[in-house]
C-alpha cells in the first residue's frame, strides 16, 4: 500500500546529479530535475544551456555519464529510446523524426509493438485518422511526410506520441519552426494534454512563450540548472537575468543614417528547387549601400533558393541579378566572388566550412586563388599558416590547434571562422542567411556587432533569417516572404512580431485589412 | 526462333540465375537496412566451398545448404561488424570481404592430402517432383522440372517481398535504411536490424554459393561461381531493390549467360568472348536509363545507403 | 548509475597512431593466417619463413619483389587518388587491361626503327590515354547523368577482360602473334618499345612508378588545384561554394585516376611482358590496388612502401606451391590485411576513454525571488 501511495505521489519524472559530455566539452553537469504530473514544465535556457542534450537524456536518446533517472519514484535505465518510449516517455525533437519517404500512418505505425506482424495500410490509416479527429489534429493519412508543411509534419509527431499514449510529452523548441498564430494552436493544445493528465516539457529561449503556456520553469544555463520557479511568480527580468548570467542589455541600435544607392538590385527573379518547382517566384529585392534589409518567412518558403540564387549556387529560370548597376545574374560563383558578393549561409560546416579542412585553409577558402596565398600553380603554405594565425587573432577564434579539423570548434567559432573570411575580401553585398542561429548569448552580440559593422562601413546586407528577434534587431527594413514571393514592406520601426507573424502565414494585408 | 530452343534457354536461365536470386535477394535486404554490402562474391565462394565440403563429408546435401547459410553469415558478419559497430567504410570493407572470402575458398579447396579439387560432388540436386509432371509440355519444363532449390528461391521471392511491403519487422527495416535516425527515435533498434540484415543476405550469398557447387556445376574448381557475385550487386539496382523483380532480372541474365550456347545450337556465329559482355554491356546499359541521378532514389534506393550512422551526433 | 566507456570522434590522430595501425593490421592479418595454417595442419612458421625468403632472401627475390610492386604502385595511386574524393573506381582492373591494349597496340603499330626513346614514350602514354578512356566510361555518366560508378567500373572490368581475351584469343586481331602456332598470344611490340632492365628483370618502369606516386603527393599538398581536389574530396558543398567547379575536378580525379591504371598496364606491356599477354594482365593487380591504397591510407608517398610489401606476398604465392600449401594463402593474407586495416581506420577516427565525474562545485542554484 505504502509503494501505491509513494509512487503515486512521486513526480512524474525526477532526474538527479545528470552528467553529459561531448568531445570533453560538458553539455549537462550536475542536473537535478523534477516533472510534476499534469503540468507544462518550461525549460528555458539560451542557445548551448544544455536544454536538447537534457531532453535526449530523458528520450534515451543520449546515456549520461553520470547521474540517475527516476519515473514515477522508481530508478529507470534507457538504453535507447525505446526503452523510455516503453515507458511512457515521448519527444518531438527540434528536428523532426519522421521518415519522409514513407506515409503518415507508416509513420505512426514504426516502431510500435503493439501492431500485430502484419500491416495493413487501411487499419493503420483509419486509426491515424481517428487519433487526429480526436485532437482536433486533421492530417491526410496516406500523404508522405515530405509532402506535409513544416506545421503539419509537427502535429504527426505529436500524434505518434499520443498514438503510443505518452504520458510524458517532451517539446523542443517547437515553437521556432511556426508562425505565431501556429505557436498559439500549439499552446492550447499543451494546454488540453496537460488536463488530460500528461506531463509536458516544454523547451524555449523566448521568454513571452514561457511565460504563457507553463506552470514551472526551470533555468539552465552552461550545462547547469541555475534557478527554477512557478511561473506566475517568476519575474521575466529575473529568468533572464538567471538565463544569460547578468542583466540583460537589449540591443540598442542606431538607426543608420547614411542609406546610399542601390547595390544589389533583384528583379523578377524566379529560381527553381531540386524538385523542379518555382521556390523563388517572381521576387524583387533592392538592398541599398549601408543598408541591412531582412527577410522574413518561415523556412522553406524560398529563402535558400534566394540565397543560392543570387550567389550563383542555383540556377536562375529567370528575372536578374544587378550588382551596382551590372548584370551579373549569369555569372558563376566564382566570378560573384570576386565581384564582390560575401554569403554567409545557413549552413556552415559543410557549406561555408570545409569541415575536415583546417580553420587557416577554410579561411583561405575563397582567396586561394590569388597571391600571397598562391603563385602560379603552387600554393603558398607559409602565407596560409601566417594570414591564417592574424585572422584567428583578430576575430577571437578560439579553440583553434595545429592540424585540427574545423569541424571540432564550437558553433560560435566556426560562425566567427566563417564571417571572417567572408568580410576580409573586398565586398560591397552580404548575404546572410540566420547568422546567429544556435549561437550563445555571447557569439550572438558579436556577430550581430559584426553584420552592424559592415553596415556602416557602406556594404548592402541581406539578412534572410527564420528568427524574428534577430531580424528585429538588425533590420533596416523588413520583407516578408511566403512561397517564394514578397508579400509585405515595412520599415524596422513599424514592424512587430504579430504583424509579420500575419504575413509570414499568408495573409495578405490587403486581405485581412 | 526454334521453340525448343526458346524452351531450353529459359529452363536454363532459371537454372543460371537460380544462384544471382539468392544472392541479389540477400543483398536487396542487406542493402534496405542501409547497409551496402560488395562482399557478395566473397560470400558466394566461402558459402560454395562449405556447401560441397559439408555434403562431401557428410553425403546429406541439406547439411551442405545448412553450413553454405552459415558460413555466408559468419563471414557477412565481419562487415556488419565493420560497418555497423566501427561505421567504417562499407565499399573498402566490402572489398577486403571478397578477396578474403575468395581466399579461403580456394585455399579450402586445395588444402590437405585428398584436396577437394577437381572431385565431383557427392550429392546433387535434382528435379523433385514426378517425371510425368515435368513431361507436360510447356508448363512441364517451365514449372515442374526443377529441383528443391529454385522451388526454395520462389519462397524466398516471395517471402521476403511480402516480408519488406506488408509486415511490421518490413517497415521496421525500410525506415532504418531511409533515415535510422527517426527509426531510433520511434524506438528501433538501427544496430540489431542492420546486424540481422547483413547476415541474412550473407546467409542467402552462401546459399547462392552452394547452388553452384551443388547443382550447377557439381564438382569443386577454383572459381566455380563465376562473376556471379558482382552480377547480384549490379542487379539490386536493376531491380530496384524488389525482391520479385530482381527474379526476372535475375533470370534475364541467366538467359544472357546461354546466350553464346543458344547462338550456337542456332548456328549464328558470334565470338564467344563478345558474347560473354553481353550481362555487363546490358548493366550498364540499363544503369543508364534507369538509374542514373535522382532516378536511383525514384526506383527505391534507401537514402541512408552506405552512410555511417552515429547516434550521439552533435 | 552505469558507468561505461565513451567512444568519440578524435580531431588529431598522432603521427605514430597513424603508423602504427596499418603495422598492427599486417601483424593481425599474419596471426589469423598462422592460426588458419596450423587449423589446415600445415606449419606455419615454415610457410612463413618460406615466404620471407622468397621476397626478401636474395637479390633476384627482392628485384621479383619490385617487379611485382611496380604496377601495385601505380594501381595504388588509381585508387586512392580516387577514394580521397570519394570516388569509388573499382575499375582499376579494367583500366589496367584498357592501358596494356592501348600500349601494346601502339607498340605493334610503330615502325620497328623507331628511336627508342620515341617508342617508349609512345607505348607508356598510349597506357595512359587507354585507361583514362576506360575510365571516362564510368566517369562522364557519374558526373553528367549520377549513374553509380562502382556498378560501372565493376562491370567494365569484366568487359575489358573479354575484350583482350578476344583480341588474343578470339579474332585475329593485330593484337595477336601471328607466329604462334600452338596456343594464341600476344604479338610482341617493337623492341625500342621496351623499357630497359637493369637488373634482373627489373626494369625503369619502377621508377617511373614511384615518380608518378611522388607527383601526386605533390600535385595534393602543394599546388593551387591540389587544394582544391582537397575541399571537394572534403565536402562537395563547401567546394561548390568557394567558386570550384566541382563537376568538371570530379571528371579530371576520374580520368587521372584511370590514367595512373593505365600506366600500370603499359609498363607491364613495355616492360617485363613485352606485349599483350592476357594471362599475365588478369592477376587482380587492380584491386590489389585498393588494398595498397587503404593500407597506406590513401598516402601517395606511403603507398610506395606498402607496394613493395604486397609485391613480396604476390610473389611469394608461387614458392609456396613447392612445398604443397596453396598460393591462397596470399590472398587470405591479403584479404585479412585489408579487414583489419579497415577496422583500424576507426581507432584513428574515434578515441574510447573511461568517463570521468566532474567534482567541481556547480553555480549555487538560486532561486527566483517571488514577485
Amino acid at each position: 500500500m505504502s509503494d501505491e501511495f509513494e509512487r503515486q505521489s512521486a513526480p512524474a519524472v525526477e532526474l538527479r546529479n545528470i552528467d553529459k559530455s561531448f568531445y570533453g566539452v560538458l553539455a549537462n553537469a550536475d542536473v537535478d530535475f523534477t516533472l510534476a504530473r499534469g503540468e507544462v514544465h518550461a525549460l528555458l535556457g539560451e542557445n548551448g544551456a544544455g536544454k536538447s542534450t537534457l531532453c535526449s537524456v530523458i528520450a534515451g536518446l543520449y546515456r549520461p555519464d553520470s547521474g540517475e533517472m527516476l519515473l514515477d519514484g522508481a530508478p529507470l535505465v534507457c538504453k535507447s529510446p525505446k526503452d523510455a518510449i516503453a515507458a511512457g516517455i515521448g519527444m518531438v525533437y527540434q528536428h523532426f523524426r519522421l521518415v519522409s519517404n514513407l506515409t503518415v500512418a507508416e509513420n505512426l505505425a514504426l516502431g510500435n509493438p503493439e501492431i500485430g506482424l502484419r500491416l495493413s495500410q487501411r487499419e493503420l490509416e483509419d486509426q491515424a485518422r481517428e487519433l487526429g479527429e480526436r485532437y482536433d489534429f486533421p492530417v491526410e493519412p496516406s500523404a508522405r511526410i515530405w509532402q506535409l508543411s513544416v506545421g503539419q509534419q509537427q502535429r504527426v509527431e505529436i500524434l505518434k506520441l499520443l498514438y503510443r499514449d505518452a504520458r510524458i510529452l517532451i517539446l523542443d523548441e517547437p515553437t521556432a519552426v511556426l508562425t505565431p498564430q501556429e505557436g498559439e494552436a500549439l499552446f492550447r493544445t499543451m494546454r488540453i494534454l496537460a488536463e488530460e493528465g500528461r506531463s509536458l516539457i516544454f523547451v524555449s529561449h523566448k521568454l513571452h512563450e514561457v511565460k504563457q503556456v507553463s506552470d514551472r520553469v526551470t533555468v539552465l544555463r552552461e550545462g547547469k540548472v541555475v534557478g527554477h520557479a512557478e511561473t506566475a511568480d517568476a519575474e521575466p527580468r529575473d529568468l533572464a537575468r538567471m538565463m544569460v548570467g547578468k542583466d540583460l542589455v537589449l540591443p540598442t541600435r542606431v538607426p543608420n543614417e547614411s542609406i546610399g544607392d542601390p547595390t544589389l538590385v533583384v528583379e523578377d527573379l524566379v529560381v527553381e528547387d531540386d524538385r523542379g518547382l518555382d521556390a523563388v517566384n517572381g521576387l524583387s529585392i533592392t538592398v541599398n549601400a549601408g543598408e541591412v534589409v531582412g527577410i522574413a518567412g518561415v523556412s522553406g518558403n524560398g529563402q535558400r533558393e534566394l540565397a543560392q540564387g543570387i550567389v550563383g549556387l542555383m540556377k536562375v529560370k529567370s528575372g536578374t541579378v544587378h550588382l551596382a548597376g551590372d548584370d551579373v545574374t549569369r555569372k558563376n560563383v566564382l566570378d560573384k566572388i570576386r565581384l564582390g558578393i560575401a554569403y554567409v549561409p545557413q549552413s556552415r560546416l559543410g557549406m561555408g566550412l570545409s569541415p575536415g579542412l583546417t580553420t587557416e585553409d577554410n579561411l583561405a577558402l575563397k582567396q586561394f586563388r590569388e597571391p600571397p596565398y598562391s603563385s602560379g600553380p603552387l600554393l603558398s603554405n607559409k602565407t596560409f599558416a601566417s594570414r591564417g594565425a592574424e585572422l584567428i587573432d583578430e576575430f577571437d577564434i578560439r579553440g583553434v590547434r595545429p592540424g585540427l579539423p574545423i569541424r571540432l570548434l564550437s558553433g560560435g567559432n566556426l560562425q566567427k571562422a566563417l564571417i571572417a573570411r567572408e568580410v576580409i575580401q573586398d565586398h560591397t553585398v552580404l548575404i546572410a542567411r540566420s547568422p546567429t542561429r544556435g549561437l550563445d548569448v555571447g557569439a550572438t552580440a558579436a556577430v550581430r556587432d559584426q553584420v552592424l559593422a559592415e553596415r556602416d562601413r557602406g556594404v548592402a546586407v541581406l539578412l534572410i533569417s527564420e528568427d524574428l528577434d534577430e531580424l528585429l534587431a538588425l533590420s533596416d527594413r523588413l520583407l516578408v516572404i511566403y512561397e517564394g514571393e514578397i508579400v509585405g514592406e515595412m520599415p524596422a520601426a513599424e514592424a512587430t512580431a504579430e504583424r509579420l507573424g500575419l504575413l509570414m502565414s499568408g495573409h495578405r494585408e490587403e486581405q485581412s485589412a | 526462333m526454334n521453340e525448343s530452343v526458346l524452351m531450353l534457354t529459359i529452363v536454363a536461365a532459371i537454372g543460371l540465375g537460380t544462384p544471382i536470386v539468392f544472392a541479389t535477394v540477400g543483398e536487396i535486404l542487406t542493402e534496405r537496412s542501409g547497409i551496402l554490402n560488395l562482399g557478395v562474391q566473397g560470400m558466394m565462394m566461402i558459402g560454395a566451398v562449405m556447401g560441397f565440403w559439408a555434403t562431401f563429408e557428410t553425403g546429406s546435401l541439406w547439411l551442405g545448404v545448412l553450413a553454405a547459410l552459415i558460413a555466408g553469415a559468419a563471414l557477412s558478419l565481419i562487415h556488419a561488424f565493420n560497418s555497423v559497430t566501427l561505421r567504417v567504410s562499407q565499399i573498402v570493407s566490402g572489398l577486403a570481404l571478397t578477396i578474403f572470402g575468395t581466399g579461403v575458398a580456394i585455399f579450402i579447396g586445395r588444402a590437405g592430402s585428398e584436396p577437394l579439387i577437381g572431385t565431383p560432388s557427392r550429392e546433387v540436386f535434382e528435379p523433385i517432383l514426378p517425371e510425368a509432371l515435368a513431361d507436360l509440355p510447356l508448363v512441364g519444363p517451365l514449372v515442374f522440372g526443377h529441383d528443391a532449390l529454385i522451388y526454395l528461391s520462389w519462397i524466398i521471392v516471395a517471402t521476403s517481398s511480402y516480408y519488406l511491403f506488408r509486415t511490421r519487422p518490413g517497415l521496421t527495416l525500410r525506415a532504418v535504411g531511409e533515415d535510422p535516425a527517426s527509426a531510433e527515435a520511434a524506438g528501433i533498434h538501427v544496430s540489431r536490424v542492420r546486424y540481422i540484415h547483413v547476415m541474412v543476405g550473407g546467409a542467402l550469398a552462401g546459399l547462392g554459393g552452394a547452388y553452384f557447387s551443388l547443382a550447377l556445376v557439381p564438382s569443386w574448381q577454383d572459381h566455380p561461381i563465376g562473376p556471379a557475385g558482382w552480377i547480384a550487386i549490379a542487379l539490386v539496382i536493376l531491380a530496384s531493390w524488389r525482391p520479385w523483380r530482381a527474379l526476372w532480372v535475375a533470370y534475364l541474365f541467366g538467359a544472357a549467360g546461354r546466350v553464346s550456347f543458344t547462338f550456337q545450337t542456332l548456328e549464328v556465329n558470334v565470338p564467344a568472348d563478345l558474347l560473354a559482355m553481353l550481362p555487363y554491356v546490358l548493366a550498364i546499359v540499363a544503369m543508364l536509363i534507369l538509374a542514373s541521378g535522382k532516378r536511383a532514389r525514384l526506383l527505391g534506393a534507401p537514402a541512408a545507403l552506405g552512410i555511417p550512422y552515429f547516434r550521439e551526433e552533435r | 548509475m552505469t558507468r561505461r566507456l565513451i567512444i568519440e570522434p578524435r580531431g588529431l590522430a598522432t603521427w605514430w597512431l597513424k603508423l602504427l595501425i596499418p603495422i598492427a593490421s599486417v601483424i593481425a592479418a599474419l596471426v589469423l593466417g598462422a592460426v588458419f595454417l596450423s587449423i589446415t595442419g600445415n606449419d606455419w612458421l615454415e610457410v612463413y619463413k618460406k615466404m620471407a625468403d622468397a621476397a626478401f632472401g636474395s637479390g633476384r627475390g627482392f628485384a621479383e619483389t619490385l617487379v611485382s610492386a611496380t604496377p601495385l604502385i601505380l594501381t595504388g595511386v588509381a585508387a586512392a587518388i580516387a577514394f580521397k574524393m570519394l570516388v569509388w573506381n573499382i575499375g582499376g582492373e579494367g583500366q589496367l587491361i584498357a592501358g596494356a591494349v592501348a600500349a601494346a597496340g601502339v607498340g605493334i603499330w610503330l615502325a620497328d626503327g623507331t628511336p627508342a626513346v620515341i617508342a617508349i614514350t609512345a607505348v607508356v602514354a598510349a597506357g595512359a590515354v587507354g585507361g583514362a578512356f576506360w575510365a571516362a566510361l564510368s566517369a562522364v555518366p557519374r558526373v553528367y547523368l549520377g549513374t553509380n560508378e562502382i556498378i560501372t567500373t565493376l562491370m567494365l572490368n569484366f568487359i575489358a577482360l573479354h575484350l583482350m581475351q578476344y583480341l588474343v584469343f578470339g579474332s585475329s586481331s593485330p593484337w595477336r602473334d601471328p607466329d604462334a602456332t600452338q596456343f594464341p598470344q600476344g604479338r610482341p611490340i617493337i623492341d625500342n618499345g621496351r623499357i630497359p632492365e637493369f637488373f634482373h628483370r627489373l626494369d625503369w618502369g619502377l621508377f617511373i612508378a614511384i615518380a608518378v606516386a611522388i607527383a601526386a603527393w605533390f600535385v595534393i599538398s602543394k599546388t593551387r588545384s591540389g587544394f582544391e581536389y582537397r575541399i571537394v574530396g572534403d565536402s562537395f558543398d563547401a567546394a561548390r561554394y568557394a567558386g570550384i567547379k566541382v563537376p568538371r575536378k570530379v571528371l579530371g580525379t576520374f580520368l587521372a585516376s584511370g590514367a595512373a591504371a593505365g600506366l600500370a598496364g603499359s609498363i607491364l606491356v613495355a616492360g617485363i611482358l613485352g606485349k599483350m599477354d592476357p594471362r599475365s594482365l588478369d592477376l587482380g593487380l587492380g584491386f590489389t590496388g585498393i588494398i595498397v591504397a587503404a593500407l597506406a591510407r590513401l598516402n601517395p608517398i606511403a603507398i610506395i612502401p606498402v607496394a613493395i610489401l604486397m609485391g613480396a606476398l604476390n610473389n611469394a604465392g608461387p614458392a609456396l606451391q613447392s612445398i604443397g600449401v596453396p598460393s591462397a594463402v596470399v590472398m587470405i593474407l591479403q584479404g585479412a590485411i585489408l579487414i583489419f586495416a579497415v577496422g583500424g581506420e576507426f581507432l584513428i577516427s574515434n578515441r574510447i576513454r573511461r568517463p570521468e565525474r566532474h567534482v567541481e562545485e556547480t553555480t549555487a542554484a538560486a532561486e527566483v525571488s517571488p514577485a
